[in-house]
């Protein structure tokens, strides 16, 4: 038996492991006696839950208890890497995943670089992230009364054509065994609740999404003030049905927190992942130390920030999180790394490395990203002078050709700027534009930066992240 | 790749969780055991940067009680009492739903082309050798050319479906699936093209997505300046540019639950005219070799071939077993039933209604690239957009961008635009002026759809 314990047993102690140490060790000596240079066990096991409404009856609710574990080695400087439920599975494995990282490494050419790692701090301790009030033990009665103070705030109208309201929390135990010592244990918390309010007039139909959470327990969501989150939710819908096409064209634009976010996330942050730099895929390739953005600019990536949502306290390969700062008034300070690009790059590891579960591998990503607060006062301030130009608020998502350097994202819902005045209603508003101009082209920020509303970053994975900043003002960007 | 006894496995631990659902005298009870396996290989700067393989599954278990339903998943089976336990205390505080019960078996003929066996034989050396093929032809068709992202994989799943209503089936299907990013960095100015393709069987040649891409990061270089503003025009969509907005827009429009409750940019126009009247949209699970294709859905009813939209004309929509007993209990419609559409997105969810292949044809005869450029005479070609996932799949709208466009003058292609908006209302550009090319490819997962010329409803940007 490789599983020492049954995901199942003992569920809610947090000092329990299920990997058999003892068989892990062995299976990680094997693989170095077979020729990896280093070789790695990572066990992830989540207990979550799911929870959907639909004008306010319950549709679905599903817990579940899912556990998976990859092997990664590494040997003559090529990954050979095994994911799997089947535990017990992986010291059967150790030999043949050995021996496909080999058959990758006997396919480079003598001028490309053998993989190595960044040397990090070998560490063996456990590490929880204990919620206020652990969602495991939290009843779906308990679920069902918070989401329906969602609903009840954003149904009452007759517009209102539906209200569906999701729920999802999960408890993440992760075991981390490598073959240079590594051994550790960290488990967290995330909790999340949303509502998407469709409202209809004839035959316009238009639906509005809201989102709040973050890392942590059941107290985040109470926390919430969820009649407000609500009912702004109604009235955003209903302002959407009167809402107006986006004009189009180069104009100022007026970013709202969640935006900002987004907008860090598009258009720096993938860039800035070294992952994709390595691979000739970002446009800050060669860009370390030059100057890329406004002075006002600066911008990091921090998965310390507690109830963030892409908060954690240890990356995917066993490195204690921490704040990366990418740009510092204007000028790129940093890659987003794990210790393969660290190494490839020459700089500091700086904890990037995340993986969507148990059953993948780590990948240069995001957590907490945020642009920090500048020096106007509120959006007032902000707008005051542009003539003619587009607030937008609330994202629909965005996406990002990283080598090309263009990005797009869409907001929620807009108002024109006119005369330093925000007047009409707008929908369907995007935003594109090219991340080398328009970090240029930031020309104000609040003073109040923070998090925004939770979200998901997809990378062929997909992680949670939360992103955000102050309101932030755009010389010219493209609106469509 | 897969275990000899991979399929017993999962029929035993589904049998010991029926075991235990007849223990608890569960009154209808459904058990999906899915486990995949597979081998993959990550292509990153022009080389295989990674080579993976393993196996993944697990088990779903839904339970029904007076119309009442719950749901949990596992992995291991030791949970399973546990998960069963969790199911029927979910049920017990759900609402009941008059009329809903799991479906009996049915009878039907299996759908040809899901399983291939030369697949299961395909170890890691066969798929380097295809990375090595691959690579080779993106350097042979451009030595500037490299494959900067992408990568190739093969899988083998067994599925198990069984239930107190005497469903009990299981199978193993295949698949081999490969994509490249071909960027060309020269001069100062880089140009890249995502292309792939998936397939139920072997792809044993290199396909061609591959020159496809190459071909795109080569055509979008060089970019000329148009200073027209915004403007509407004709657009041609590849087949691989509108792909995506057409999966994400009309594939929840057709969905019955969404257009029974108005939350459908289609909702209350059955028996009317919401496409181009030469133009039919079918939704075919029944499609040989489909990538979305299956004998039964995801409860086990028979799929079939169904006319959405015929001659222009909505006619039909998306059905699974609970959706319709849901919707006729509330009296939002008289009469509904599963159109044998449920699938489940793996063991952890429940059967939900979705499209299967989504096939539009046209009455009229299909064009040419050089047909569709002569009518079109003046706009543009769009191969990928970036943001479809924006699109709002309510009311049809999208604003996307696009670095994957050309300018079209008097039917002759001028140049690349560097990047553009793109955006409109699908629903509506779709309702006349549609040309169909004659090329039918699969994009945007399974919709199976030619080059389209919209010569109406479209907006474009340019930068």
């Amino acid at each position: 038996m490789v599983l020492a314990k049954s995901p199942i047993e003992d569920a809610y102690d947090n000092a329990r492991r299920y990997l058999d140490e003892e068989k892990i060790r062995s299976a990680l000596q094997e693989a170095s006696d077979f020729g990896a240079s280093y070789a790695e066990v990572r066990l992830v096991s989540i207990t979550d839950s799911s929870v959907a409404t639909r004008d306010g009856q319950l549709e679905r609710a599903i817990p579940g208890q899912e556990v998976g574990a990859t092997m990664r080695v590494l040997a003559n400087g090529a990954w050979g890497v095994h994911s799997t439920t089947d535990i017990e599975s992986i010291p059967s494995q150790v030999e043949s995943t050995v021996r496909l990282a080999k058959a990758v490494a006997e396919r480079r050419s003598s001028k490309d670089k053998p993989v190595s790692l960044a040397d990090v701090p070998i560490i063996e301790d456990s590490v929880h992230w204990i919620p206020e009030k652990d969602v495991r033990v939290t009843e779906l009665e308990e679920k069902l009364d918070l989401l329906n103070v969602l609903y009840e705030n954003s149904k009452d109208d007759k517009k209102i054509a539906s209200v569906i309201c999701g729920w999802h929390d999960e408890h993440i135990h992760t075991e981390f065994m490598s073959s240079e010592g590594m051994n550790r244990v960290w488990s967290f918390q995330r909790s999340l609740i949303n509502a998407t309010v469709t409202a209809r007039d004839g035959s316009d139909v238009v639906s509005y999404r809201t989102r709040h959470g973050g890392e942590g327990g059941l107290e985040l969501i109470e926390q919430c003030d969820l009649a407000t989150l609500g009912s702004d939710a109604k009235t955003s819908a209903i302002r959407l049905l009167k809402a107006e096409r986006s004009p189009s064209g180069k104009l100022p634009l007026v970013a709202d927190r969640d935006l900002t976010g987004v907008y860090i996330h598009e258009a720096l942050g993938h860039p800035c992942e070294a992952d994709l730099v390595a691979a000739g895929d970002s446009c800050l390739d060669g860009k370390l130390g030059q100057k890329i953005g406004n002075d006002i600019v600066t911008v990091i990536d921090d998965p310390t920030i507690r109830g963030g949502y892409g908060a954690h306290p240890i990356d995917d390969e066993g490195l204690d999180t921490k704040e990366k700062c990418l740009i510092k008034n204007g000028v790129l300070t940093d890659y987003l790394n794990h210790r393969e690009s660290a190494h490839h790059f020459g700089i500091e590891p700086n904890a990037g490395a995340r993986a969507q579960d148990g059953l993948h591998h780590p990948l240069v990503r995001m957590s907490n990203t945020l642009i920090k607060g500048g020096t106007h006062n509120d959006l007032d301030e902000l707008i005051e002078d542009i003539e003619y130009g587009v607030y937008a608020c609330g994202s629909r998502g965005g996406q990002v050709d990283t080598g090309r350097g263009s990005f797009q994202f869409a907001a929620q819902e807009a108002w024109l700027i006119e005369n330093g005045s925000i007047t009409t209603p707008l929908k369907d508003v995007s935003v594109s534009g090219l991340t080398l101009q328009i970090l240029k082209d930031v020309d104000g920020l609040t003073t109040d930066s923070r998090l925004a509303a939770p979200g998901f970053c997809g990378k062929g994975q997909t992680v949670p992240v939360g992103d955000g900043g102050p309101i932030m003002r755009i010389k010219e960007a493209l609106v469509g | 790749m897969l275990p000899d006894d991979a399929l017993d496995r999962l029929v035993d631990g589904s049998n010991q969780i029926a075991n235990l659902c007849r223990q608890n005298k569960i009154e209808q009870w459904e058990i999906i055991a899915m486990q995949s396996y597979g081998h993959q290989l990550d292509i990153e700067a022009g080389k295989i940067s990674l080579a993976a393989g393993g196996g993944e599954g697990g088990y779903g278990i839904r339970v029904i009680e007076d119309g009442k339903f719950g749901y949990a998943h596992l992995v291991d089976l030791k949970s399973a009492d546990n998960a069963i336990k969790q199911a029927l205390s979910i049920a017990r505080i759900s609402p009941s739903i008059k009329g809903f019960s799991l479906p009996s078996s049915q009878e039907t003929e299996e759908v040809k082309g899901l399983f291939d066996k030369r697949i299961l034989s395909v170890g890691p050396e066969e798929l380097l050798q295809q990375a090595d093929s691959i690579l080779s032809e993106v350097s042979s068709l451009d030595k500037r050319a490299v494959v900067t992202g992408g990568g190739l994989g093969v899988s083998a799943t067994a599925g198990v479906l069984t239930s107190s209503e005497g469903i009990d089936h299981h199978g193993i299907t295949t698949s081999h699936g490969l994509g490249v990013q071909v960027s060309i960095d020269e001069n100062d100015q880089l140009t890249s093209s995502w292309q792939g393709e998936s397939s139920k069987k072997l792809i044993d040649k290199v396909p061609n997505c591959i020159a496809s891409s190459v071909d795109w990061a080569q055509k979008t270089r060089d970019p000329i300046k148009v200073d027209s503003g915004a403007e509407d025009l004709p657009v041609l969509m590849t087949s691989e540019g509108l792909g995506s907005l057409f999966s994400i827009v009309v594939s929840s429009a057709i969905r019955g639950e969404r257009l029974t409750r108005m939350e459908s940019f289609w909702s209350g126009k059955q028996g009317e005219q919401v496409l181009a009247n030469d133009l039919t949209l079918i939704d075919n699970a029944r499609m040989e070799g489909g990538s979305s294709s299956s004998s039964r859905d995801g409860e086990g009813v028979p799929t079939q071939r169904q006319v959405i939209v015929d001659s222009g004309k909505l006619v039909g929509s998306l059905w699974s077993t609970r959706d319709s007993a849901k919707l006729v209990a509330e009296g939002k419609i008289d009469k509904a039933s599963t159109t044998g559409s449920a699938s489940r997105g793996g063991h952890q969810s429940p059967p939900v209604t979705t499209c299967s292949n989504l096939e539009l044809i046209s009455s009229s005869k299909s064009s040419s690239i050089d047909e569709l450029l002569e009518r079109m005479d003046s706009g543009y070609i769009v191969n990928s957009v970036m943001g479809a996932h924006t699109a709002n799949p309510t009311s049809g709208d999208f604003s996307v961008t696009t670095s994957s466009i050309l300018r079209v003058q008097e039917g002759e292609v001028i140049g690349a635009i560097k990047q553009a908006g793109l955006s409109g209302n699908m629903a509506k550009a779709l309702t006349k002026d549609v040309f169909l090319g004659d090329d039918v490819r699969v994009s945007g997962g399974s919709m199976h759809i030619p080059d389209i010329l919209l010569m109406q409803g479209l907006r474009v940007n340019p930068i």
